[in-house]
């Protein structure tokens, strides 16, 4: 039995091209499948946080505490018939799925996950480090539209079409205050890596959602319209246009909408957490006394971070009314943006002014 | 035919889009097709299209003695069977002839309030609902079970309760009834309470409700709408006041009258309304008089020939009315129900022009229709 | 000072704060749900289930029959002498109920005359779902005797 097969293969590791290539790859790999889980689970933990704020018990039955019940729902979405509308655009309905979940996990190869150990060949908590990473997350974040108009227009159903037509009118108005949002911290860090505004924030010892509240509200507001869920849930509101963009859409087909509705969840939660809230830094990172926190790893406190705004997410949902769609414009057109515009400008005045203690 | 005419020439040769909204639909509350004229998001036009749930009432009323139409009551508003019932048996005491003696009289006052307090929570529940906050349903209709409860203890069913007949009821208060119910309305007001923490002051349900659905004192006087709608619209007029019956005469209690007649104050008059369901409840606990619950009455009920009686009560919907008819016989010749929802879903086409989708929602809910009623 | 506070209520969006208040307390309340199998609520003694026939007591008086309001009870009856006391009686044939249209008014419990009633329906009993539609639409008179509460369906099946 020769071995030489798996000598040649580790010689073949140990080259660099094989770090340059291979390695990013298999950690979006590895990325890939944690955030599968995780929304895989937070579908589960929303319809149990649901039920305990509606004073009821969610799901329990499947596995011990219901803990199945993702793999359940999977297997049921896996086996069902694949409907297409009769009259239906075929290419526009067979994409839209795809287009809005693939720039939601793309995202995930600029965010770092925790802090990046300074010595070099180390592996680092991220896939990679781009220089202009926020504008990168940002046109990603507006491709998702293309998928829900796609999906809304191509199903061949009045209702489907209000709801695509409403969910890119809401979603392409509250791009613009996000992005607005995104530049205080910007200035503040004086980079547009994610990695470069975490490591400012460690050099300041200072959250930036401290400085930028205004900004933090806006940005999270914003991001909860992104991602169409209440009190900005009229697309797919179920009272009105029984499922919005995706009523006709069955079987393997709607996990991906649904799919990429958490995704993008958790993409927004993971951008607000590390351009406001310190990333892997643990709270007041400036104080020593605190410092035994630091024995809590960075990734641990990204995620908790992460956690926190879903469950802030599935709070929102279980209490507030929707709004309706012309107030939601209103409300990101008229207060939104002046008031992103009137952070910016206070940052600015303030940035240029204090440029040497910043 | 054409109920739904356009409202002039469109612009540039573009169409409005005719949107089918039903008959099966989350929001339209059971078998009601809305024929919508809707130009992008705004609606021209409203036509409703009803009769998916007839059953033929009427006629069934017309083949059974009257003490065995009751059953077939219940399932008109099916969410206040209770006030159905009374709104029966109180035509048939007025064709025939009978005094209901005092303990029957309050514990149908008693009855009655309670299903009020049910139909307005199933209400909320709903209405809340449909404009996007899911949890007061879940508070609702907690509180609802209680109620339905209690029922399930007096007559022994919890929706379609057949627990009057002409004449008096059927059974007496089971031991410990009225303590349970003291202690059910001892809690409510403070769950009421937790209902408007949710939504009066939330300022997405005003911006929801304030403004919408705008209807005028004089198109609801004319349309014939009655209840919480014309109590919004600023209009006091309550059949237990203005015509009191039961033993309503007896018990004090406020009527609320709001005078922006907009969705948001018809909220508020049945919120308030549940409030003063309570107190009457506690009234009528405290003042319960002993005695018998049927009124002496031939076994075999006949109406004398050539004799019409019309009974109204105020249902939580509004006036619900039952005309009948004797003939001489044990049945009625003709029994016609004056439906509450009906009368006031015509008001529904003129509150919804120029309004958008997710307002007719909210009117659909503010209206508060019960399919049973309007189809019979 | 009333406008003022009202004007930071707007702005700090206390009235939003107020009702996750309340849906945030509902997390740490005891939750109403009924663990249906394994837990039940037992219903109310007057509670109206499912129909019982007791044809000793009855003395076929079709005061039931006739008082149903969807004419659903069917009874056969017929006079003849019995054997031992030398009386004439009277022997039910028939007492089917026709259960797909019942809606458990209770009108026959109250039309029946004997004391304890010969029909009745509290029973306690709402669980009558099968596995086979053709029990759920007749039952006839050795039905109505003799059915048993159904156990619960983690128990062996009941034919």
């Amino acid at each position: 039995m020769s071995w030489a097969w798996l000598d040649s293969l580790r010689e073949t590791i140990g080259q660099p091209q094989f770090t340059l290539l291979f390695a990013p790859a298999a950690k979006f790999l590895v990325a890939i499948v944690v955030i599968l889980l995780i929304i895989a689970y937070l579908v589960f933990v929303e319809r149990r946080l649901l039920g305990f704020l509606q004073v009821r018990l969610g799901p329990n039955r499947v596995g011990p505490w219901g803990l199945l019940q993702p793999i359940a729902d999977i297997l049921k979405l896996l086996i069902k018939e694949d409907t297409i509308p009769n009259r239906a655009v075929r290419w526009a309905y067979l994409l839209a799925p795809c287009l809005v979940v693939a720039p939601a996990f793309v995202i995930f190869s600029v965010v770092p996950f925790g802090p990046s150990p300074n010595a070099p060949g180390a592996p680092r908590w991220y896939v990679t480090d781009l220089d202009a990473a926020i504008i990168f997350v940002v046109a990603l974040a507006s491709l998702g539209i293309y998928g829900i108009i796609l999906g809304g227009w191509s199903s061949n159903n009045k209702f489907s079409l209000l709801g695509g037509l409403r969910s890119a009118a809401q979603m392409v108005s509250y791009e613009v205050p996000q992005g607005l949002a995104l530049v205080g911290p910007l200035m503040l860090a004086g980079s547009m890596s994610l990695v470069g505004i975490v490591e400012s924030q460690a050099q300041r010892g200072l959250w930036f959602a401290v400085p930028q509240i205004v900004a933090f509200f806006i940005y999270f507001v914003a991001g909860v319209a992104e991602t169409n869920r209440n009190p900005f849930d009229l697309p797919e509101a179920e009272s009105e246009l029984v499922a919005g963009f995706h009523t006709e859409y069955s079987g393997v087909r709607f996990a991906l909408f649904f799919l990429g509705e958490y995704a993008n969840m958790i993409v927004i939660s993971a951008i607000a957490v590390t351009v406001f809230l310190g990333g892997w830094l643990r709270p007041f990172p400036s104080i020593e006394a605190l410092a035994f926190l630091d024995l809590i790893p960075g990734a641990v406190w990204f995620f908790l971070k992460v956690f926190a705004f879903l469950f802030l997410f599935i709070w929102f949902r279980g209490t507030f009314p929707r709004f309706r769609f012309d107030q939601l414009m209103a409300l990101g057109w008229k207060w939104l943006i002046p008031l992103a515009l009137a952070n910016l400008m206070v940052t600015g005045l303030l940035v240029v002014l204090l440029n040497g203690r910043t | 035919m054409n109920g739904n005419a356009p409202t002039g020439e469109p612009l540039f040769g573009l169409r409005e889009m005719e949107l089918n909204f039903g008959p099966q639909h989350p929001a339209t509350h059971g078998v009601m097709r809305l024929k919508l004229k809707v130009d992008g998001e705004r609606i021209v036009d409203c036509y409703p299209i009803i009769g998916y749930l007839h059953r033929g009432t009427e006629k069934l009323f017309e083949l059974h003695p009257f003490f065995q139409n009751v059953p077939h009551t219940d399932r008109l508003d099916y969410v206040a069977a209770a006030t159905n019932n009374l709104a029966y048996v109180g035509a048939v005491e007025k064709l025939v002839g009978l005094v209901v003696p005092p303990r029957a009289r309050y514990i149908r006052v008693i009855l009655a309030e309670l299903q009020r307090i049910s139909s307005h929570l199933v209400w909320l529940a709903t209405h809340a609902i449909d404009i996007g906050a899911m949890t007061p349903f879940f508070y609702c209709f907690r509180e609802r079970e209680l109620i339905l409860d209690l029922f399930e203890q007096y007559c022994g069913a919890r929706l379609t309760l057949n627990s009057m007949r002409p004449g008096g009821q059927p059974y007496d208060l089971p031991q410990g009834w009225v303590e349970r119910c003291g202690e059910f309305i001892a809690e409510f007001p403070a769950k009421v309470d937790e209902y408007e923490d949710l939504l009066t002051e939330n300022r997405i349900w005003k911006r929801r409700t304030v403004g919408i659905g705008v209807l005028p004192p004089e198109t609801a006087i004319a349309y014939g709408v009655t209840g919480p709608m014309l109590r919004g619209s600023g209009v006091d007029w309550d059949l237990r006041k203005a015509l009191p019956y039961e033993a309503y005469g007896e018990v004090e209690f406020d009527v609320p009258v709001f005078h922006n007649c907009d969705t948001y104050d018809r909220y508020l008059v049945r919120i308030e309304e549940m409030r003063q369901s309570a107190r009457i409840i506690r009234q009528c606990l405290d003042r319960l008089p002993d005695g018998p619950i049927m009124a002496k009455r031939p076994r075999v009920l006949k109406a004398a020939a050539a004799t019409e009686a019309y009974h109204a009560v105020e249902g939580p919907k509004g006036e619900l009315g039952f005309y009948i008819v004797g003939d001489g016989s044990t049945n009625p010749y003709r029994c016609h129900v004056r439906p509450t929802s009906f009368m006031n879903l015509q008001a529904l086409p003129e509150m919804s022009r120029g309004a958008l989708i997710s307002d007719l929602v909210a009117l659909i809910g503010t209206v508060d229709i019960v399919l049973g009623e309007i189809d019979r | 000072m009333s406008a003022l506070k009202q004007f930071l209520d707007r702005l700090l969006l206390l009235d939003l704060f107020a009702g996750l208040a309340v849906t945030g307390r509902h997390l740490f309340r005891r939750k109403v749900t009924v663990q249906y199998p394994e837990d039940r609520l037992e219903p109310a003694d007057r509670f109206r289930g499912m129909l019982r026939l007791d044809s000793e007591r009855c003395i076929k008086c079709t005061l039931c029959a006739r008082d149903c309001p969807l004419d659903i009870i069917y009874i056969d009856w017929h006079q003849e002498t019995n054997p031992e006391t030398g009386k004439k009686e009277k022997v039910l044939d028939r007492f089917d109920i026709d259960i797909q249209r019942c809606m458990f008014c209770g009108l026959c419990e109250e039309a029946c005359p004997t004391e304890p009633k010969s029909i009745w329906l509290t029973t306690k009993t709402y669980e009558l779902a099968s596995y086979d539609r053709w029990q759920n639409l007749y039952v006839t008179m050795e039905q109505l005797e003799s059915w048993r509460v159904r156990p619960s369906y983690t128990d062996e099946e009941v034919a």
